[in-house]
């Protein structure tokens, strides 16, 4: 179990420096997005790889960033029920999720993306607008994203097996806590 | 196994494993893919369904829309950072001070201008829970008209542009967010004016449970006080007011006005001095969970609808609300209905990703706007943070308010609230046009669509006749277009849903037909 655990830190770690890299493409998605408004209704310029650029970076932040949101608990859960069972049951029901929802939908997904980048990658593909960029890298985001999806969702089971084994200390969301707005919560 | 039974088993199984409080994203996903085995398994389905995932994902991920959500959950967090509330509240409070009712006039006033600015509810209600609410405690208004108040305006966010939750049903419903965001605003108004006034019955009837602050109170008075209130307030509305501006005019897409008000937003945040980068991180890092859970809900619901639409899901759903009698009515009476028991158990993201794109192609073939729809929905869903057991303003105003109030009396306030909402609903469900009043030219062209649409689903078709008029419709392959769909760009086009020639063909024929019968 130890070395079970020394594995689950080493994979919050990884997803947590991974996740706090991530979130800054968000203010670079800013900037972007407005320079390329700016270019547009002030120059009258417009470039479709800059364009693309935009949403390229979108889906890094929520793809890239998937294992850090399910290791800081951003996903909203319905806690009708849930809320009010023992710390202990709510833990099983994460290691039943864990392992018969969580890992098996996202091992699918990463396969099926894999296959999908490979493709890409194979084929050299381009967007289809003139001037736009090269389609692999953006590709490559679904299955990577899973994969740090996949080792978080592991390292989250881990965790919570070692609490039912009492070899961990964990604490459920609180019932406000991951609601509407998860990230609102903390402030 | 009946291939019929595959719908409503799914069904089944959706709402027990979400009923598991295991995270919504994921259940959606695994259920999906779990009935798309089994019909693999029954030979019902085809494998290569699942093929179709990278190519869904790849849609979400280059939709230009919804890159709109972090911009503006980004400008949010930023505004909101700036401690923009806590001016507002201080500064707007004693102005409407010395009126009878005048703190709680000024909650509702700074919840309809958070609400256009930061649109956090979170931090809205906690806000206005830790100013406000002591000082109204202090002066003797009854503590339920103010708890109720508070946990009122604080969910302001969910209807006042720009909300996220528009930008979610555009997705889902297939319209514009810059038509979304101009149809509801008068709506939002129209609330805001019944919470002031049922705040101005309130002091005529019980003048005693919203007193007049005392002189004593106020801390500032004339010109300095008007002053500070201006200075909190022109900046982050005059940046909204161009945000909204050029997305309703059509000049700038939802993105690019939304990145242009981050923008703007850390401007304004450098000129009052308190850009840190310890709030630009925190600003980023809460844009991007949030960013994250919306979209794997999104990712999880496209799986469950991709499987779903294969096994006929959407056509069984259609036959359940043909049973309902009245049409287009019956239909917005029962989803309201449905929408209203659902926001006491779960939140809006959950009723805009799981139950509305289940309805979006019965709304479009029911010809109903498709943004009076949403804006209707998005208003009755706002009671989804009001009412108990499950209503997060009351969690956010109990974490806040002192031990003096009884969760009793915060429960009991927000009765009325929940009523005027319910009542602004009505209001919208009786005057259409109000989505229509900041937008002439797509009130003519919706028109002409309803016009030509209504011909196709006369009320008193649904019914018996429904079963028949189903299998044609399947036979002809032209089921309505599937709403979960990414779509490439946003739609510049302002109008109705989105109907591709060879589904408005196979509609007609469907009408020639259903009338002969």
């Amino acid at each position: 179990m130890s070395t079970l655990l020394k594995l689950a830190a080493l994979i919050d770690d990884l997803n947590g420096r991974v996740g706090r890299a991530v979130y800054w493409l968000v203010l670079v998605a800013v900037l972007v997005s407005a320079s390329n408004a700016v270019a547009r209704y002030g120059f009258n310029a417009s470039s479709n790889a800059w364009l693309e650029l935009q949403w390229y970076l979108f889906s890094a932040v929520f793809l890239l960033g998937a294992g850090y949101g399910l290791r800081e608990g951003a996903h909203v859960r319905i806690d009708l029920i849930a809320g009010r069972l023992s710390r202990r049951t709510q833990a099983w029901i994460d290691v039943f999720g864990g392992v018969f929802m969580l890992l098996p939908a996202a091992a699918i997904i990463l396969w099926f993306g894999w296959d999908a980048f490979a493709e890409s990658w194979r084929q050299g593909e381009m967007s289809t607008d003139a001037g736009g960029l090269v389609r692999w890298p953006v590709k490559l985001l679904i299955p990577a994203g899973f994969a740090l999806l996949i080792l978080q969702g592991l390292a989250e089971t881990i965790k919570r097996v070692a609490f039912l084994r009492g070899q961990y200390d964990w604490h459920p969301a609180g019932a406000a806590g991951d609601g509407a707005a998860p990230a609102d919560t903390d402030s | 196994m009946a291939f019929e039974l595959m719908a409503p088993l799914m069904f089944a199984m959706l709402a027990a494993l979400l009923l598991l409080g295991y995270p919504v994203a994921f259940a959606l996903a695994a259920n999906g893919m779990l009935f798309a085995f089994v019909g693999f398994e029954l030979g019902m389905l085809q494998p290569e369904l699942l093929q179709a995932l990278p190519q869904r994902l790849f849609g979400i991920m280059s939709n230009q829309l919804l890159i709109a959500i972090p911009f503006f959950t980004f400008m949010g967090i930023v505004l909101e950072r700036t401690g923009m509330a806590e001016d507002l509240l201080d500064s707007i409070g004693q102005i409407f001070g010395p009126v009878r009712g005048g703190v709680a006039y000024a909650v509702i006033f700074v919840g309809a201008l958070l609400a256009a600015t930061t649109g956090v509810i979170a931090a809205s209600v906690i806000a206005m829970g830790l100013i406000s609410l002591p000082v109204m405690l202090r002066y003797g208004y009854d503590p339920r008209v103010a708890s109720g108040v508070i946990c009122a305006s604080g969910t302001l966010a969910q209807i006042i542009p720009p909300s996220i939750v528009l930008i979610v049903l555009a997705d889902v419903l297939g319209a514009s967010v810059g038509d979304m965001y101009a149809g509801a605003v008068v709506p939002g108004l129209v609330l805001v004016g019944l919470m002031m006034g049922y705040i101005l019955v309130v002091s005529v009837v019980k003048p005693g449970a919203v007193p007049a602050l005392p002189p004593e109170a106020r801390t500032l008075r004339g010109a300095a006080l008007y002053r500070r209130a201006l200075a909190s307030m022109v900046p982050p509305l005059v940046l909204v007011f161009l945000v909204l501006g050029t997305i309703f005019l059509g000049i700038a897409t939802p993105s690019e006005g939304g990145a242009m008000g981050a923008v703007g937003a850390i401007a304004l945040a450098l000129a009052k001095r308190r850009l840190t980068w310890a709030l630009l991180r925190q600003a980023m890092d809460q844009t991007a969970k949030l960013t994250t859970f919306v979209m794997f809900i999104l990712i999880g619901s496209t799986v469950f609808a991709l499987v779903f639409r294969a096994v006929e899901g959407d056509l069984w759903v259609e036959r359940l609300f043909g049973l309902v009698p009245g049409g287009a009515v019956g239909f917005l009476l029962v989803v309201n209905l449905i929408v209203f028991v659902l926001g006491f158990f779960i939140d809006f993201f959950e009723i805009a990703f799981i139950l509305l794109p289940l309805l979006a192609p019965v709304v479009a073939k029911l010809g109903i706007d498709p943004v009076w729809f949403a804006v209707m929905i998005g208003l009755n869903m706002q009671t989804s943070f009001l009412t108990p057991p499950f209503g997060f303003a009351l969690f956010y105003l109990r974490s806040v308010a002192p031990r003096t109030i009884a969760t009793a009396d915060i429960y009991r306030g927000i009765v009325p609230f929940v009523a005027l909402q319910l009542l602004a609903v009505g209001l919208l469900f009786a005057f259409p046009g109000m989505t229509d009043l900041l937008d002439g030219e797509r009130a003519k062209k919706i028109d002409v669509d309803k016009v030509e649409i209504r011909l196709e689903a006369p009320a008193e078709d649904r019914g018996a006749d429904d079963k028949a008029e189903d299998d044609l419709q399947k036979a002809l392959g032209g089921s309505a277009p599937p709403s979960g769909a990414p779509k490439e760009a946003p739609a510049p086009g302002k109008g109705a849903a989105p109907k591709s020639e060879e589904e408005r063909a196979a509609e007609e024929i469907e009408r020639q037909l259903g009338g002969r019968k």
